[in-house]
């Protein structure tokens, strides 16, 4: 398969991912017994207003139009605006949402970072205590409750001992590098707690993959060649073996998008989570939709950068698809 | 697994197939698994937390609506202290377990039943698999707790939205875990054999195709089970959960919602044990019977 079909193949996948995600937006949003208005209309407008704003929306119309109405209010980035700040919904999120793309992207990064050292260990110790160790870890971080996990690192790490601060994102009254600085200082717990519910499922996969790698005959020949079992290790059998453990991360990209709402509500970040637990709290039915739309977008296009970076990095998976 | 041999007979293999493993099978996972202590502990635990959540009268008296002592630290009247109305954590936590333990099994019973039934026509019927198996890689590439927040706020707070919802977006993983074993179980002479014996397919799935699939579902119970906690823990966690029912998940929300999340550890420590308990024992069970499943295990 030619490289330009295979980019154009994953561009078409992820387009269809984001229409499905509309389309079961759309029926959850008309089928659901509450009133479908809801997700446009405050119950508290006066009749008029309300009425002219379901005109707006088409949704005195057939479904199937109504349908075809709420995919070019889409198509031109109108998701509504949010009754408790009368301002688009695009707007309140893609304020929020470098907040959460932080966020996510450093607990990946720090995933990978301490989950392939550990994978690494787990693999080259098998069945001995390290592997079990890594092993017992990566189970229970697998059983683990997000909010648990930072509120004890809140408790212990920003309440304890003040090594770290309890919430929000950066500190008020302070400019240029020492803003990063705090921004940095911010970001710290939260992102230990995203990473940790990750890690053990990373680590375990890393190990069961490494485990595989390390069987092919390519090691046996390296071996056989005298290469130092070190080298190995980290040279040879690593690099086969990251693939599936990095793909593994890919497909659970939707599981960490609802980690970071989660973590985001606990130390009050700023981000699209922290965003989605207001909107709870006061009904906001346009922004928990917008929330959800951007956050699939947001999956879809960085699963299918990632696919697409494969394609060019490892021949395999082009050839595979 | 142990249906009686009626009609049956002659639709029976010589050489047993996967499913139909019969007690001597049963009886030898069974002890494969007993050897294990972690399985074993696991299983003692969700055994206790099963009679907590069906004990819950007897252990303790409903949280009272408040109390006269406001955020006291465990003592010995109050096992895990109280919270910020002044109601005991202990109570909470127990009647909590009930609703999580409703929510694991009726949650996890629904999203198994489609996750099978989807699955299994897939693999049956292969004009069917290729919509079914794209729909679940749609569904499993989506960020699903929005999702989740998003239908139970539309739907309104209460548990059966929250087992309902949990369930809606849980079976997509059942399916992609009995799918692949049932199209390896299609495609074995002895299912081509049933088809020669009789036309009757729903005779031939719930006969043959079931049974042979039955240890990948009893692990995926266990699994969905635990994600089922998580998620409804999740919701609640969000502001979501039923307002008239004690969850963990409604223990921790309140202690964000009254600012006294960060000053009274008791109050979000208990809860998050117990949820740590359900899901990985869980996890654990899953494991255990996996590796005592497995003949390779079974002599020592």
């Amino acid at each position: 398969m030619s490289i330009a079909l295979f980019v154009l193949r994953r561009l078409g996948r992820g387009a269809v991912t984001i229409l499905f995600a509309v389309t079961v937006t759309f029926l959850l949003l008309r089928l659901l017994p509450g009133d479908p208005a809801l997700a446009v209309a405050s119950t508290n407008m006066t009749e008029d207003a309300r009425a002219a704003l379901l005109t707006q929306y088409g949704l005195d119309q057939p479904l199937p139009v109504q349908y075809v109405l709420y995919l070019g209010q889409l198509l031109q980035g109108n998701l509504g605006t949010s009754f408790t700040q009368s301002v688009p919904v695009v707007d309140v999120l893609l304020q929020r949402l470098p907040w959460t793309l932080l966020l996510t992207i450093s607990a990946l990064v720090l995933t990978i970072v301490i989950g392939i050292p550990l994978g690494v260990l787990a693999a080259s110790h098998k069945n001995r205590f390290l592997d079990r160790l890594v092993q017992v870890l990566g189970v229970t971080g697998q059983s683990l409750f997000v909010p648990s996990v930072g509120i004890l690192l809140l408790l212990v790490f920003g309440l304890t001992f003040r090594w770290f601060p309890i919430g929000g994102a950066y500190s008020e009254g302070v400019y240029g590098m020492e803003w990063y600085g705090s921004v940095l200082q911010h970001l710290v717990l939260p992102t230990v707690s995203l990473a940790l519910i990750q890690l053990g499922s990373f680590a375990l996969t890393m190990r069961a993959t490494l485990i595989d790698a390390l069987g092919d005959d390519y090691v046996t020949l390296a071996k056989a060649n005298g290469i130092p079992p070190r080298r190995i290790l980290w040279k040879h059998a690593l690099r086969n073996a990251m693939l599936p453990a990095i793909t593994l991360i890919g497909l659970q990209l939707g599981f960490v998008v609802g980690g970071a709402v989660l973590t985001e509500t606990v130390f009050a970040y700023p981000g699209i989570g922290r965003g989605i637990y207001e909107a709870v709290t006061q009904l906001d039915f346009p922004v928990l939709q917008g929330a959800f739309l951007l956050l699939a977008l947001t999956v879809v296009i960085a699963n299918m950068l990632t696919d697409i970076a494969y394609g060019f990095l490892d021949p395999r998976v082009k050839t595979a698809s | 697994m142990t249906a009686p041999l009626t009609t049956t007979e002659l639709t029976t293999p010589l050489v047993e197939p996967a499913g139909q493993r019969g007690d001597r099978a049963s009886r030898a996972t069974w002890r494969a698994f007993r050897r294990q202590p972690l399985g074993i502990a696991s299983l003692a635990i969700l055994t206790i937390l099963v009679l907590v959540s069906v004990l819950a009268p007897i252990l303790s008296a409903y949280p009272a609506s408040y109390g006269t002592d406001v955020l006291r630290p465990p003592s010995a009247t109050h096992w895990f202290g109280t919270d910020a109305l002044g109601r005991d954590v202990f109570a909470e936590v127990i009647w909590g377990t009930q609703q999580s333990v409703l929510v694991a099994v009726a949650a996890s019973a629904i999203a198994i039943m489609i996750g099978t039934l989807v699955a299994v026509a897939g693999a049956y019927v292969p004009r069917l698999d290729t919509f079914v198996s794209v729909v679940v890689d749609l569904t499993l590439s989506l960020p699903v707790l929005p999702l989740m927040i998003l239908v139970a706020a539309l739907a309104g707070p209460s548990t059966w939205t929250i087992i309902l919802v949990v369930a809606a977006f849980s079976w997509p993983e059942v399916t992609r875990l009995v799918r692949s074993q049932a199209l390896a179980v299609v495609k074995l002479p002895y299912i081509d054999a049933a088809r020669l014996m009789t036309r009757n397919h729903i005779w031939i799935v719930g006969r043959h195709i079931i049974p042979a699939v039955t240890p990948v579902i009893v692990v995926s119970v266990v699994v969905t089970a635990s994600r089922a906690v998580l998620s409804a823990a999740g919701l609640a966690f969000l502001g979501l959960g039923d307002p008239t029912t004690w969850s963990w998940g409604r223990i921790l929300f309140e202690a964000q919602q009254s600012g006294a999340m960060v000053s009274a550890w008791w109050l979000t420590l208990f809860p998050s044990l117990a949820i740590l308990a359900l899901v990985l024992s869980a996890t654990l069970l899953s494991i255990g019977y996996n590796d005592a499943r497995n003949p390779r295990n079974h002599e020592r």
